[in-house]
């Protein structure tokens, strides 16, 4: 299969005591695969995230290695060449819908304004494109909700904004963090039904949890992440019937023992 | 929406009427008694009866509460009464003086917006560098200086020292910049202060690291996103400013011999000309607050979440 992201020796040094965060992680994605990332909270999976996206701040984090997409180094871009990028050929679904809009801005306008920073189209007709893509989402009353302010639409309704702003200029990545975290059990599988079928049209997707059963839902491969190492990484049929360290079957304990306590 | 604004409107009455009361308590408290500071402006060696004459002629025999409701009938009916030093109506002396404060509260409200805006971008832009530091400083000391130490500082420097502005200088355009500049300073420092920090927490939200992740290039950023949301508390603080400005501008007003409100209040305070302290209070009391309720309709335009927590239109 072919690999659209390639991740080497991927280490994230905090610059004000030189402590590493993230230690030496290599991994890589494939066209068409969803690879699921767990561990436990602190493990370093946002910081991984947001180092492939390159939003972490440079004042503050060292970031060591390399991040080949397509076979170019993300992290030797400047400004302009990642801004090209981010939003179009890699795009990012947040954890938390409800603050990850501009609070004073209309749906519509933050879709637009998205679109028309990647292509050349008029005001006028991204708007259509955004309403066009929304109703691809099974979203009702597209017009109104471009005409809402973020604060009047429920999370599970942002998320798939979200993920409809994600898909709207057909990526090769999408990194999802924590991004089913923040809703209810019955929005969360229709969210990752939706992973599902994002997978069947070849995009390769990052699914962040610490929730095994996120995780076995969707996920083709697992990296299992502790203290900002990489513990353990294989398919997800090799973790869950035949995981290898001590600390992975812990987590598949604890996730077992949590699913007891709601049925109990 | 409507609702909201009557709520406030209200509001304000109620502020006015407490203003006006204290005006008047506060003038009666005063030792010096009106009638006969007026007896001795317009008489030689007034003798006793006449001081009680004009007393009970112009109504200060009366008791404090008595005077103010006939004030306030009169008020309503548009007449707030003579002045007892210039014998012109109130009204028409007002009018005459507000138009040159206002005109340098206007000229200091923009100086405010031009320094405030581009200052405060650049400071939380380069936050910990060099001109962040040296703009901390500027506008502490900006902040700390008083008025008219500032004003008289101007006058010192650029009309004096180095004279590109006339000391006394009413009437043209270039006779507005040094007291317009004057009351702007403190203000405009505090406000950048403010700015600074609210850009800053804006800076680190959940929105702008999205809008980040979708591309969107950094100036877009900072111009439609970060400053729109540091908008609001922006808006209620210029509008008090300008309030405070047109309340304050006293002291300005006679370190620049300027014919303005500030200094019409003043003279009228010193002459215990009751009728003129009583109608300027009252003017710059409606400006306060018609500004105060400005800021809020303003706020709510283009804060959508207010509009939601009040009710809507
Ligand atoms: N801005 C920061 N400054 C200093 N340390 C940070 C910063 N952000 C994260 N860290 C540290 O880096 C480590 C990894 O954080 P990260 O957010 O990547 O964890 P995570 O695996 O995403 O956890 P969670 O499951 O809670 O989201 C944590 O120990 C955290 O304390
Ligand atoms: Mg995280």
């Amino acid at each position: 299969m072919k690999d659209i992201l390639t991740i080497n020796n991927l280490s994230i040094l905090l610059r004000k005591n030189q402590s590493q965060i993230v230690k030496n992680i290599s991994f890589n994605l494939e066209a068409g695969k969803i690879l699921g990332i767990i561990g436990e909270s602190g493990s370093g999976k946002t910081l991984t995230c947001k180092a492939i996206m390159r939003l972490l701040n440079e004042k503050k984090f060292t970031i060591k290695g390399s991040i080949r997409f397509k076979g170019d180094d993300l992290l030797k871009m400047k400004e302009g060449q990642i801004n090209n990028i981010l939003g179009k050929d890699i795009s990012m679904i947040m954890q938390n819908p409800m603050t990850a809009f501009d609070p004073m801005m209309k749906i519509g306008t933050q879709i637009v304004e998205t679109i028309r920073a990647h292509t050349r189209l008029s005001k006028k007709e991204a708007y259509f494109m955004g309403m066009k893509e929304l109703k691809k989402m099974n979203l009702k009353g597209v017009s109104e909700i471009m005409n809402s302010y973020p604060h009047t639409l429920s999370g599970g309704m942002l998320q798939r904004i979200m993920i409809s702003i994600a898909l709207m200029l057909r990526p090769s990545v999408i990194i999802a963090d924590e991004a089913t975290t923040a809703l209810d059990v019955k929005t969360q599988s229709i969210i990752l039904d939706e992973f599902n079928k994002i997978r069947e049209s070849g995009i390769g997707l990052i699914v962040v949890s610490h929730d095994f059963g996120v995780i076995a839902k969707v996920a083709d491969n697992v990296i299992v992440m502790k203290d900002g190492s990489i513990i353990e990484s294989s398919s997800v049929y090799e973790i869950f019937e035949n995981p290898q360290k001590k600390y992975t079957k812990e987590l598949l304990n604890s996730r077992l023992l949590i699913r007891e306590m709601r049925h109990a | 929406m409507t609702r909201y604004i009557r709520n406030k409107f209200i509001g304000l009455i109620i502020v006015l009427i407490g203003v006006t009361i204290l005006s008047f308590i506060f003038s009666n408290i005063s030792s010096v008694d009106p009638a006969e500071a007026f007896a001795r402006r317009t008489i030689l060696n007034p003798t006793t009866e006449q001081v009680e004459n004009l007393r009970e002629e112009m109504g200060f025999n009366l008791p404090v509460h008595i005077q103010y409701l006939n004030w306030l009938r009169n008020c309503i009916k548009g007449d707030l009464g003579i002045s007892l030093l210039t014998k012109n109506p109130v009204i028409y002396d007002i009018s005459k003086k507000l138009p040159a404060t206002l005109s340098i509260v206007s000229l200091a409200f923009l100086w405010i917006i031009a320094i405030t805006l581009p200052v405060s971008i650049l400071s939380a832009l380069s936050k910990d560098n060099f001109f962040d530091h040296i703009m901390r400083m500027i506008t502490i000391i900006g902040i700390s200086i008083p008025n008219f130490w500032l004003g008289f500082l101007m006058l010192v420097v650029f009309a004096i020292a180095i004279p590109i502005f006339d000391v006394v200088a009413y009437g043209d355009f270039k006779g507005l910049i040094l007291p317009s500049l004057t009351l702007a300073i403190p203000i405009a420092s505090s406000s950048i202060r403010l700015l600074r920090a609210t850009i800053l927490s804006n800076m680190n939200k959940d929105f702008v690291i999205y809008a980040r992740a979708r591309g969107i290039s950094r100036n877009n950023i900072i111009c439609k996103h970060i400053l729109k949301n540091s908008m609001p508390p922006m808006v209620t603080v210029f509008c008090q400013n300008i309030g405070y400005m047109i309340a304050g501008s006293a002291i300005v007003e006679n370190v620049f011999s300027w014919p303005g409100i500030g200094r019409h209040l003043v003279d009228a305070i010193i002459a215990r000309d009751l009728p003129t302290i009583n109608a300027c209070v009252l003017v710059i009391a409606i400006i306060f607050v018609l500004l105060n309720l400005f800021a809020d309709v303003l706020n709510c335009a283009i804060n959508p979440k207010i509009l939601q927590e009040t009710g809507g239109f």
